[in-house]
């Protein structure tokens, strides 16, 4: 738990501008124009997500947060390796 | 004090990243442009990040070097497959596109329409019905 005022009030700050920032990247999901866009987004938003996370565990003085932000790179990975396959292939396995 | 100072320096610095990573995500005319800028936010977003959470709070310093290792390992890996699955993607459009321009007597599908469709079995579907159109016009001749 960071104790002084003005980092406190700094760190919200910049947890607001990367929730912010979530905004454009899922325009780029919703509009796309092809497929490869929509997955790069949303490899996007989770690496932002990840960012957040770290952040909250800051404010909140935390540990345990940082637990969930490994995990969710973990799947993200899995994830867009397997949609990436997708589109190349047509399957996944 | 002074740690803390560095450690909002380097999530500004983070945050710069990422917002310009972003705004090259929003902006950028190709898909694979659209990559570099999303690889920005994935090394240096998240390393400015994850340094100032270690100036911030010492005792989480062996897990941000954990998390802070597995993204630099998958993050690479994770924009490479996207890059080459639009690069194989094109070349097998691109093979339609060929044999469609081949066989001048077959009026099939337009291809630029499977560009952007969802769905990867349409194209094959459209190959193999070409295929089959061209063997029954042999048979006719």
């Amino acid at each position: 738990m960071i104790e002084s005022q003005f980092s406190q009030t700094t760190l919200q700050i910049i947890l607001l501008a990367m929730i912010a920032l979530l905004i454009p990247a899922s325009y780029r999901v919703v509009v796309g124009a092809k497929l490869s866009d929509r997955l790069l987004a949303v490899d996007l938003i989770t690496t932002l997500l990840i960012g957040i996370i770290v952040l909250f565990a800051l404010i909140e003085g935390s540990e345990t947060f940082i637990d969930m932000a490994i995990a969710l790179a973990a799947f993200s990975f899995i994830g867009t390796i397997s949609i990436a396959r997708y589109i190349s292939e047509g399957r996944v396995f | 004090m002074l740690l803390e100072i560095l450690g909002i320096g380097w999530l500004t610095f983070g945050l710069f990243f990422c917002a310009i990573g972003v705004l090259g995500v929003l902006r950028m005319p190709d898909v694979y442009t659209r990559l570099h800028a999303s690889g920005k936010v994935a090394t240096l977003g998240l390393f400015g990040l994850l340094m100032g959470a270690v100036f911030l709070m010492p005792s989480i310093f062996l897990k941000v070097l954990a998390l802070g290792l597995f993204i630099l390992l998958t993050s690479p890996v994770a924009t490479h497959a996207i890059a080459a699955s639009e690069y194989r993607r094109k070349e097998l459009v691109d093979e339609i596109a060929e044999m469609q321009h081949l066989d001048h007597e077959i009026k099939s599908v337009d291809v630029s329409a499977f560009l952007y469709s969802s769905n990867i079995k349409d194209i094959i579907e459209a190959q193999q019905r070409t295929h089959h159109n061209g063997e029954n016009k042999k048979d006719d001749l």
